[in-house]
């Protein structure tokens, strides 16, 4: 068959002018046909996936702003006017799941045939893919800065704490200080957007133009050419069921982080189940460290392991090993998709968390069929139109040097000084002057919402669980005396909703 | 001769079998790539930053004596995308010419004129634009004289409709 391999003038050209021959060639294991073959072509999907992730998140990229003021927001946009941008947002979600999925698949696959052995590279290349493409998922669920992303700050907070050794210092690295902060939110991006995918690309490209391990020869190309269509065929199968299934779907958005309500039930990614699920089998305090330290060690079995293979002579230890090897690694397989179904049986069969759960999905459509509101930003600095009369050169050609002095900056700093009792029991938790500091709830524009007269505000302070508040809301009662609490209530009550952007 | 003939004719029809199976697998990643990019083009579409002009309260009629122009900022909010752009504008009350309101934007590049109390005109920091007490050209580059905008009295207040005009035209147009 392999005369019949002939190649147009183009092609030729390409061939011999770029690496791509080679390329073709150190991508492709030993031919194989039917069932075998099409197996293999979990590194097409693996490919599209990956492709479509760099596109959407690229394309994301283009409303998203990295702030704890807009993040939220121009998601909430992205879903709701954005031509497209739900869709392009569920298939990044979606697709974020499943490229773990098909890279877990696309691993035992190449462990099945002992793929390992024979190209380290390729197995290593994809091990690290999947730990890069763990990591960038748990960054990603961070951004869009609403309850779910709180709570996956915390935990991917709790993981780094939980490495060995280093586990405080990077916890502090991670979140750029010792809290959970606006600054979280920008590192987590830079990871999400820049660093990690840097890293992902330049493992495909050491892979590709570094790394050779040229396999398949001249007499492979008929069969090369078969498994690439077999690849193109499988990986737009999945690419539009995923499409498909993205136009129906849209991906979470829960609601802000400043807005947490009381019993909110986070639920991670389905990539992210089966350790959400280990997490409550392990005791409290040692649950996050175990977990890193899990993946830790997996981490580093599945890079050694064809080291292992070829440091050990086949003849006499190579059977018995490699059972053991295949043993470890099907009940690892094992593991993940049972605490994944366990965490889905678990969260079906309490009928509390159940109800719970449908709830926050009613609560989230509800969002979603809400009118967008879009946040109010200055592009010139607000003045009081009022009282100043300007007819002077000098205050106009520097207006907006002399704006500075003369006007007043809405919102915050127009209310009068809080009370001392306010700055003493209050400002480090809602801020100095109530604009509060994520996690806790801004107090500005407070008396807006329901039940938050100066009196029911100074029966809250009594009494914080009356009003549906949990701790660390504690009472005051007793620490407070009333006149104190009423002058804070009043205060507190005065406080307008900040009126466009501060600078 | 016949034979030749068939087994030429079972060639071309196994290459033209095997270019179309080489064809599929390209066709395929065209359709996922178009489905992307069709999409993506709608996506990141821009998007028409306009709203029409509406009437603003600048201060009451009282307010407004004297023979010099008198400045005041007009607010506006226009959606853009995920934000609402506050905007801040100023413009020039004329108490003399029946209060009529002029835009403080150079109609040249745009920037804002400042009043020259000792010349008694008009001047454009930027690119040297003058103009006269009443808002026309008087010299530097700018095309045409101060654009005037819409204004009533009403109950003894001063309103104005702010709108922007296209710079560098001799006719006024109306942005948006």
């Amino acid at each position: 068959m392999a005369n019949e391999v002939d190649r147009t003038g183009l092609l030729k050209r390409l061939a011999r002018s770029t690496a791509l021959d080679e390329i073709s060639r150190s991508l492709l294991d030993e031919p194989a046909e039917r069932l075998s073959a099409w197996l293999r072509t979990t590194a097409g999907i693996v490919a599209m996936l990956l492709a479509l992730q760099f596109v959407t998140g690229a394309l994301l990229s283009f409303y998203y702003l990295p702030s704890t003021a807009g993040a939220h927001t121009t998601i909430a946009y992205i879903e709701k006017v954005a031509s497209a941008g739900y869709w392009f947002r569920s298939l990044h979600h979606f697709g974020s799941q499943l490229l773990t999925l098909f890279l877990v698949l696309h691993l035992a696959q190449m462990f099945w045939r002992r793929a390992y052995a024979r190209k380290p590279v390729a197995w290593i290349a994809a091990v690290l893919l999947l730990a890069f493409v763990t990591g960038n998922g748990a960054t990603g669920y961070s951004l869009p800065w609403d309850a779910r992303a709180f709570f996956s700050t915390r935990i991917a907070e709790g993981m780094a704490n939980g490495l060995p050794m280093i586990g405080g210092a990077a916890r502090r690295w991670l979140l750029g200080g010792t809290e959970i902060s606006p600054l979280t939110l920008v590192r987590f991006y830079a990871l999400h957007l820049l660093v990690i995918p840097f890293i992902i690309l330049l493992t495909v490209i050491a892979r590709l133009f570094i790394f050779r391990e040229i396999s398949a020869g001249e007499e492979r190309r008929a069969w090369a050419k078969q498994q690439f269509a077999r690849n193109a065929i499988a990986a737009s199968v999945v690419f539009f069921s995923l499409a498909l299934f993205a136009t129906r779907f849209h991906a979470p958005l829960g609601p802000p982080a400043t807005e947490l309500l009381p019993g909110y039930l986070p639920r991670p990614g389905a990539q992210f189940l089966w350790l959400f699920q280990l997490l409550k089998y392990l005791p409290g305090r040692i649950a996050t460290a175990a977990a890193a330290t899990l993946l830790l060690v997996i981490f580093v079995a599945l890079i050694a392991l064809p080291f292992l293979n070829k440091s050990t002579s086949r003849e006499f230890m190579g059977r018995p090993l490699r059972r053991i090897g295949q043993t470890i690694f099907a009940a690892m397989l094992a593991l993940f998709f049972t605490l994944t179904a366990l965490a889905y049986i678990a969260d079906f069969s309490n009928t509390r968390v159940r109800e719970q759960l449908a709830r926050q999905r009613a609560d989230e459509q509800a969002f979603l069929n809400q009118p967008f509101e879009p946040v109010r930003m200055a592009v010139t600095e607000e003045q009081n139109a009022g009282e100043q009369v300007q007819d002077t050169a000098t205050s106009i050609t520097g207006n907006s040097n002399a704006g500075n002095s003369n006007s007043q900056t809405p919102s915050v700093s127009s209310s009068s000084q809080p009370p001392a009792a306010y700055t003493k029991s209050c400002s480090s938790c809602h801020g100095s002057r109530g604009q509060g500091f994520f996690p806790y709830p801004k107090l500005l524009g407070v008396s807006a919402k329901p039940n938050r007269t100066i009196e029911d505000l100074i029966a809250l302070m009594n009494n914080p669980e009356a009003y549906g508040l949990k701790p660390p809301m504690k009472s005051f009662a007793g620490k407070l005396s009333e006149a104190e609490e009423r002058e804070i209530a009043e205060w507190v009550e005065g406080l307008k909703k900040p009126q466009g952007r501060q600078r | 001769m016949a034979e030749a003939s068939t087994e030429h004719d079972d060639k071309n029809r196994l290459k033209s079998r095997r270019d179309f199976l080489s064809f599929i697998p390209l066709a395929l990643l065209a359709g996922m790539a178009a489905t992307i990019a069709a999409a993506a083009f709608r996506f990141l579409r821009p998007t028409q930053i306009f709203e029409e002009a509406k009437w603003t309260d600048i201060g009451p009629l009282s307010q407004f004596t004297g023979d010099k122009p008198i400045m005041r900022s007009v607010s506006t909010e226009r959606a853009a995308g995920w934000a609402s752009m506050v905007e801040e504008h100023f413009v020039f009350v004329l108490p003399d010419k029946n209060y009529q309101v002029l835009s403080a934007a150079c109609p040249h590049e745009g920037c804002n004129v400042v009043w020259r109390d000792e010349d008694k005109n008009f001047f454009c920091p930027c690119h040297d634009s003058l103009f006269a007490a009443d808002g026309s050209r008087v010299s530097g580059p700018s095309r045409r004289g101060l654009d005037p905008l819409p204004s009533e009295q009403e109950n003894g207040v001063l309103k104005v409709k702010y709108q922007s005009y296209v710079n560098n035209t001799n006719e006024r147009v109306v942005r948006g």
